[in-house]
């Protein structure tokens, strides 16, 4: 290559980039989750690789074909994948099997402290301390997601025709439903446990407010809503889907209703497809379809800043290390970007 | 969206008995020489060789989208979007329906869902029809005439058993229900491959190339089957708005009763063609390029469907001649 060439690619790099490394693994990335300075990385072909700073990543071949789903289980991530197989894996990557479902796909896997669960088909599947299987709780079609409340009381199961919500108490687990036509998938509770929200099969999310079940209905995204994240102490409900990272004020009594999104992170022609919250920050990371990311205040006068540029191929997971000292960034074709957030003193 | 990364999806139909199995089987077992997927429902045997197996409970959910026909298999959503994070390219996916199926919502759902319509093209709908019983069981169940009025190919299967009068019986009922399909005769299913996957049945482009069937423009239609077909030509011009108008208007208010719809169009003013078909209410359109030289511009539009001589099909297309 011809160095003024060479140059001013250089120069068309984001401060991240040049930072940082780029890795194309050649696998599609699936997810990605921190635990502690590790952030912990699943791909569509069975590996999970753990990253971390100032060593090579550590590549452990946990299933046989696509690894759909991880948790962090205090130390260690839980994975589901298409084998059947349902796992928690060490650092170092040591491999312990909980349960095989053989040739039905473990699709979600959650975790709060001692409790380890994932769904497949219809059934949630829970474990605690010991290794025998302490419940399953069936639902009446295939579960979309799952999700703990941030005190491990409640745990919320999507599936066609609303969220069914399971309180536990000593492991006796009581359900309530939470029904909205149509189909219902990834889910979260608010950080206060006051919101129940999911995102649907229409390109529109769906929430209740727990103790009455009053409906909110958040719509008019051109695209299926894959991502949501939890923002600042408002806090914001931010989503893709849509050109810009649209965030849903969830403060007051009534939440978003009747209120307007704030839009950060314009995209120009591309959809959001990924967005994970600054942790301790009123800031976001937007993915975008062509592989960008932007990174922006929830303030629609601050001007965002381009992270990555574009590989063509769009984001699918986003994570930062609990030190928030590296932000790892993949998307669908495999490429990886592992950058330190912050500039050197 | 047209893209050639997307990853075919055959959907295999038939009654039950018909030999479903036998063909699962034979694509399972045999040495293609391509990776497939097959998604079935409560299938036993695993697959040998690099093929992947999947299992499924057809789950049809209803759409909250104002359309009152629009059911989609959410199962298929899930386990296609699941398919497309695997790391190597798939050749084909072929999706089993049970012998009971309404082959319309696993139609439907890549018309519905943009990743499944990025990543996934519905190839097409192959019906497994067994000679000896297909007669009765169209008299009997209405699922398996849905099955023969969807189909783009249809084997007949086990035709060393019926003589030659009865064949041609069978196929003669057939074709009243869906002219347009082709028909394959096979004993044990054992009809080359390349025949039932990768057809590219449901591009709109193929449409064009099934002219000759369009031509046939006036089948007698006695009333013994509730699902029928109806093909009008013109060779006048069509009024774009007038069309718009019209058709929209049918599958809005008749969407349920029209199971398959195709056609080519002449546009007045417009130097391309334009090309269509849908699934009951859902619709795919596109311009597909100029027409011919020295070949005659004429429309032709087709229904499959029920109750079809109700809906003044012909008049309403006639008043879409422009003046």
């Amino acid at each position: 290559m011809n160095a003024d060439l060479e140059k001013l690619q250089e120069s068309n790099k984001t401060e991240l980039e040049r930072r940082g490394s780029i890795i194309n693994t050649g696998a599609p990335v699936t997810e990605a989750i921190t635990i502690r300075d590790h952030i912990a990385v699943g791909f569509g072909d069975g590996t999970v690789r753990f990253f971390q700073s100032g060593s090579e990543p550590k590549v452990v071949k946990a299933h046989k074909g696509v690894v759909f789903s991880m948790a962090r289980n205090g130390d260690y991530v839980l994975t589901g994948g298409e084998d059947g197989r349902f796992l928690k894996i060490s650092s170092e990557g040591d491999i312990d099997e909980i349960a095989n479902f053989g040739s039905r796909w473990v699709d979600y896997v959650a975790s709060y402290k001692d409790f380890k669960v994932c769904s497949s088909g219809n059934t949630v599947h829970i474990w605690s301390k010991s290794k025998e299987k302490i419940n399953s709780l069936e639902h009446q079609s295939t579960v979309g997601g799952l999700t703990f409340d941030n005190k491990g009381k409640r745990l919320a199961v999507s599936r066609y025709g609303g969220v069914t919500v399971w309180k536990q108490n000593n492991n006796k687990w009581t359900s309530s439903n939470y029904s909205w036509k149509g189909s219902h998938g990834k889910v979260t509770f608010s950080p206060d446990g006051r919101y129940l929200v999911s995102s649907m099969q229409e390109n529109q999310i769906h929430g209740w407010r727990i103790n009455d079940k009053a409906d909110l209905a958040m719509s008019g995204y051109p695209a299926k809503i894959k991502s949501f994240t939890w923002v600042g102490d408002t806090p914001y409900l931010v989503t893709s889907g849509s050109s810009d990272a649209v965030c849903w004020p969830f403060d007051g009594k009534e939440g978003p209703m009747g209120r307007k999104p704030v839009c950060v992170a314009n995209g120009g022609k591309e959809l959001a497809t990924f967005v994970k919250v600054l942790d301790g920050e009123n800031a976001v990371f937007t993915g975008f379809s062509d592989g960008s990311v932007l990174l922006s205040e929830i303030d629609e006068s601050k001007k965002p800043i381009r992270i990555r540029n574009s590989t063509g191929s769009e984001v699918t997971a986003i994570a930062v290390s609990s030190n928030r000292e590296q932000v790892l960034i993949g998307d669908l074709q495999g490429n990886i970007l592992i950058s330190s957030l912050w500039a050197d003193n | 969206m047209e893209n050639t990364s997307q990853v075919p999806v055959t959907v295999l139909t038939g009654f039950l008995g018909a030999g479903k199995t036998t063909l699962l089987n034979r694509i399972l077992t045999e040495q293609h020489g391509r990776k497939y997927a097959v998604i079935v429902n409560e299938f036993g045997e695993q697959g040998i060789d690099n093929d992947l197996v999947v299992d499924a409970d057809e789950e049809v959910f209803e759409m909250n989208n104002g359309c009152i026909c629009c059911t989609v298999r959410g199962d298929l959503i899930r386990i296609l979007s699941g398919l497309m994070k695997r790391a190597d390219k798939l050749d084909a996916i072929i999706v089993e329906t049970t012998g009971l199926a309404d082959p319309a919502p696993v139609a439907q759902t890549f018309f519905v869902d943009q990743d499944v319509a990025d990543r996934t093209k519905l190839d097409a709908i192959v019906t497994v029809a067994d000679a000896v019983h297909l007669s009765s069981q169209l008299t009997e169940h209405h699922e398996a005439e849905e099955q023969i009025a969807f189909a783009d190919v249809i084997l007949l299967n086990k035709v060393d058993l019926v003589d030659e009068s009865g064949l041609d019986r069978v196929k003669e009922r057939i074709k009243k229900i869906n002219p347009f399909a082709k028909i394959i005769n096979t004993t044990r299913c054992s009809a080359p491959l390349d025949e039932v996957v990768g057809l590219n049945a449901f591009s709109l482009d193929r449409i064009l190339e099934v002219e000759p069937d369009f031509l046939e423009s006036d089948h007698d239609h006695e009333h013994d089957d509730d699902v029928t077909s109806l093909s009008f030509v013109s060779d006048t011009p069509l009024d774009m708005d007038k069309f718009q108008d019209w058709f929209g208007n049918l599958l809005r208010t008749k969407g349920q009763d029209i199971l398959r719809s195709k056609g080519i169009l002449n546009f007045k003013g417009e130097e391309e063609r334009y090309v269509f078909q849908g699934v009951h209410m859902l619709m795919d359109a596109s311009p597909m390029g100029p027409w011919p030289k020295g070949k005659d511009r004429s429309s032709r539009v087709v229904f499959i469907g029920r109750d079809l001589d109700n809906m003044n099909l012909k008049e309403g297309f006639d008043n879409c001649k422009s003046a």
